[in-house]
């Protein structure tokens, strides 16, 4: 992958929400649209009327986009994606994160390839939700079964919702049906809260806070520190279904070591983000799921000339991938605090 | 009182059955007196009697049910597909019949091209081509210095020059679905999907989106006229502002030689949002613009494997097809429109998008009964008898493509469809045994727009190649002008207005050279049109220029 560091503004960062009917897709951006932060932040949307926009904060409004006072920009998908991106991009140099509500029917992965293809972006996680009341119904619904399983295809992350309403039994069956088509890819029950659609979507930002150990108040969960990784080198997670741990080493790392193993734990590591100091100079690590990059540092980033420190989040048991990085000789991190 | 105007003819064909023949027609303020003999004219009271066509024979304005205003608007771009067509000046663009015509069209199109702006194209179609795909190696023959982007005529696929590739930074690294590429890696130039279409579009601009523009709205009524059209839809109309302030304008001058029926697209919003819209878009009717109709997108096309179909699916064993929304969403749209009073036109090609909707606008009658919605299936190309007699007791009405059979039948016969449900195609026929009322359409500018040679189609269903294609499904050259006079007027419910030469309709008629009931129904397509009287007003076809 090529080095973003030298480009005069970064790619924008580009985040895809998928699923059927009825998944809980709106209401899943109005969480990320609710969280608070410095992003300057665009959502494409179906249909604007089902966003929780206050009149008031509405800037103005011409056809497609309409801007908030807060930077945010909304725009509608009416008339297409091509067509609503090729808007959306006319503001590229005032954003920092995209995020599409994909339509019912379409495919996800299939709009994560706009990252895929132009530089000016920088592909993140395909989130498909999963309605846990019908999905498995859905599945053997002559008229839907392909429509449901090409959207599943070339998700990073599954989340599945309504459990509440679907009871233990048809969510262990849903699990059960997403396992069985895609065992490698992380699932995670949503419970309805702003702190985890925050976490999902702005998580992999949280860079300064990760890289500066000497800074890490902020972190995973924004300004809040009760759900901030990186605010406490240890287990404290931004949410009950996520664990996470911190390392650091001192002695160089092996690069080519690191990236066979992070890609062989790609299906583990939601989200991974480091700083390292290797063999072949200092590097940052940035990871969602299958995505690894790994790019040469710039001074900028680099607080410890020498230091190494990773910090690494995940739905699934994390023992195995942290048994693999003490063997390329990261230790448990120290934390300020702690 | 107004002047009356009397118009003599050699033969008027009223399509009244009351009255079905007369040589004289008296108008008043745009609107039909009566027919009859010269004698019978004078009960009107003193007229000017206008002998201009004298020696030819007026038939109702034809109706086009479905057809898009983009027609006007598209010969902006160069046309490089398989058929001659001709744009709404008259002016032939000749057909590319091999992969280096098309090559050889464009050469000559950039050649005259005086500032570095990107060469558009439209039409291309290598389904006539054998198997043959465009790259970079053609279009670089056009230009390495421009861009050059041919779209295809499915709409979806669109090829490239290496300039474009360049700009938007595709190379032998882009791996994304949609970039194809040859055996060495690199990539060809063939663009599909939505995310390398719109990196090409990103750096080229795309000149295929965005509102219509009264430019192409003016060229879309020379389009209709060259054919004999006094009424046509514009079958998936965005209500933006501009679109709409756009058919106020052309519409507002008397001399527009066409009545307009944009058709809502339904499916950019909520379904209460959209009913607004419209009631307050029917606010601007006039007498050459009517809101009314609503457009329901439900599935693909067959001949590009995106439409939905019940089993056993595509003859080549594609996997099935798109829907562009959630069935279940589909059918609430339509329950919404339909409660509202609204008029549904629903695109279905595949038998399983039509099953879909029949039962939508079953469950729609249950809740809320309406004796006369003529809500209307569009395309419906694969309904079988079993979905015909359905729709019948429903009042859903069927506009057919016939133009399909001639344009694609060859390959639905041996790709698509197979022989068996080939044959049963836009199945004209059976659709009326079943009491079906019956439209059939171009697409235009998917195909020519040309009621005349719609009419032929569905009366000959000869293909390319010139194999019949079920001629069980024939209709007689009387039901086909039937279907693009007062058979698609009552899809629209218009038939009130217009759609036959009758006292109280508007005054629009096809003037047309020869008799289309005397000639060989195998040269229906071939009769020439004068041009148009639309609300009196005559005017005259482009004269076509070689």
């Amino acid at each position: 992958m090529t080095s973003t560091l030298s480009t005069p503004k970064s790619p924008i960062d580009f985040t895809v929400v998928g699923g059927f009917l009825g998944a809980g897709k709106t209401t899943f951006v109005n969480q990320v649209l609710r969280a608070t932060t410095d992003r300057r932040f665009a959502v494409l949307v179906n249909d604007f009327g089902a966003l929780n926009i206050d009149e008031a904060l509405i800037i103005h409004q011409t056809g497609k986009i309409m801007k908030l006072a807060n930077g945010c920009i909304c725009c509608s998908l009416a008339g297409g994606l091509v067509d609503a991106m090729l808007a959306l991009m006319e503001y590229q140099d005032e954003l920092d994160h995209i995020l599409i509500e994909a339509s019912g029917v379409s495919y996800p992965s299939r709009i994560m390839d706009f990252a895929r293809i132009d530089r000016d972006l920088r592909p993140g996680l395909t989130i498909v939700l999963i309605d846990a009341v019908h999905f498995t119904a859905q599945l053997t619904d002559a008229k839907l079964a392909e429509t449901i399983q090409a959207q599943i295809e070339g998700a990073d992350l599954f989340l599945i919702s309504k459990g509440d309403i679907a009871g233990p039994e048809a969510v262990a069956a849903t699990r059960e049906a997403l396992r069985s088509r895609h065992g490698a890819v992380p699932m995670v029950e949503r419970h309805p809260d702003d702190d985890l659609a925050r976490f999902l979507v702005f998580g992999a930002d949280t860079g300064p806070n990760i890289l500066n150990a000497r800074n890490n108040k902020g972190g995973v969960g924004g300004e809040s520190g009760a759900h901030a990784v990186s605010a406490h080198y240890h287990h404290d997670i931004p949410h009950a279904d996520f664990g996470s741990f911190a390392m650091q080493a001192e002695e160089a790392i092996d690069l080519a070591a690191f990236r066979a193993l992070v890609t062989t734990h790609r299906t583990t590591i939601l989200r991974g983000k480091g700083i390292l100091s290797t063999t072949d100079g200092m590097v940052v690590w940035q990871q969602t799921g299958r995505l690894i990059a790994l790019d040469p540092a710039d001074d900028r980033q680099v607080p410890e000339q020498g230091r190494s420190r990773i910090i690494v989040i995940s739905p699934d048991d994390l023992s195995a991938v942290q048994t693999a990085f003490a063997a390329l000789g990261f230790v448990p991190a120290e934390s300020e605090g702690a | 009182m107004s002047d009356i105007t009397v118009f003599e003819a050699k033969k008027i064909i009223t399509m009244n059955q009351s009255r079905p023949e007369a040589t004289h027609v008296a108008i008043r303020d745009g609107r039909i007196l009566g027919t009859g003999s010269l004698a019978e004219m004078d009960a009107f009271g003193a007229f000017s009697l206008n002998r201009d066509f004298a020696d030819k024979v007026l038939m109702p304005g034809f109706v086009e049910g479905h057809a898009h205003a983009m027609e006007g608007g598209i010969w902006s771009q160069a046309y490089v597909g398989y058929m001659d067509r001709y744009d709404p000046d008259g002016n032939l663009w000749r057909g590319s019949e091999t992969m280096d015509a098309v090559v050889t069209t464009l050469q000559r199109l950039e050649a005259a091209m005086d500032d570095d702006s990107p060469l558009f194209s439209w039409g291309f179609d290598p389904i006539y081509f054998g198997g043959a795909r465009m790259s970079v190696r053609e279009l670089d023959q056009v230009s390495t210095t421009r861009p050059v982007l041919v779209l295809h005529s499915n709409g979806h696929l669109l090829n490239v020059n290496s300039k474009v590739l360049e700009l938007a930074g595709i190379g032998d690294d882009t791996n994304v679905y949609g970039v194809l590429k040859d055996e060495s890696g690199k990539p060809t130039g063939e663009l599909m999907e939505m995310a390398a279409k719109y990196m090409a579009y990103k750096v080229t601009g795309n000149p295929f989106f965005g509102s219509i523009r009264p430019e192409a709205l003016e060229g879309y009524a020379k389009s209709a006229r060259n054919c004999g059209t006094t009424t046509a839809t514009d079958l998936f109309a965005t209500f933006d502002e501009d679109s709409l302030a756009a058919f106020r304008q052309v519409t507002s001058r008397e001399d527009y030689a066409l009545r307009l029926m944009p058709a809502m697209n339904t499916l950019d919003k909520p379904a209460a949002e959209g009913i607004a819209d419209m009631k307050r878009a029917m606010q601007d009717n006039n007498d050459r613009l009517h809101h009314r109709l609503c457009k329901v997108m439900t599935d693909g096309s067959i001949q590009g494997f995106t439409g939905r179909l019940k089993w056993p699916g595509y003859h080549n064993g594609a996997p099935n097809g798109l829907w562009n929304m959630p069935p279940e969403q589909l059918a609430e749209l339509v329950m919404e429109y339909h409660k509202a009073g609204l008029h549904l036109h629903i695109h279905t090609n595949g038998d399983e998008a039509s099953e879909v909707m029949i039962n939508a606008v079953e469950a729609a009658q249950l809740a809320h009964y309406r004796p006369d919605h003529r809500h209307t299936l569009q395309h419906c190309q694969m309904a079988d008898a079993s979905q015909f007699r359905r729709m019948a007791k429903l009042g859903l009405c069927a506009n057919l493509f016939a133009n399909h059979i001639y344009y694609w039948g060859d390959q639905h016969a041996a790709i698509t469809m197979g022989p068996d449900r080939a044959s049963r195609m836009d199945a004209c026929a059976t659709a009326l045994r079943h009491g079906v009322p019956l439209a059939i359409h171009s697409d235009a500018p998917v195909t020519p727009l040309a009621p005349l040679f719609t009419a032929w189609c569905a009366v000959n269903r000869l293909t390319v190649s010139g194999a019949v294609l079920g001629a069980e499904e024939c209709i007689d050259v009387p039901t086909a002008l039937q279907a693009i006079t007062l058979g698609a007027a009552y899809t629209l419910h218009m038939d009130h207005l217009i759609g036959s030469i009758e006292a109280g309709k508007y005054a629009d008629f096809a003037v047309l050279e020869e008799d289309p009931l005397g000639v060989d129904p195998a040269a229906l397509k071939d009769v020439p049109v004068w041009g148009t009287i639309v609300g009196g007003i005559p005017h005259q076809a482009a004269t076509k220029a070689e």
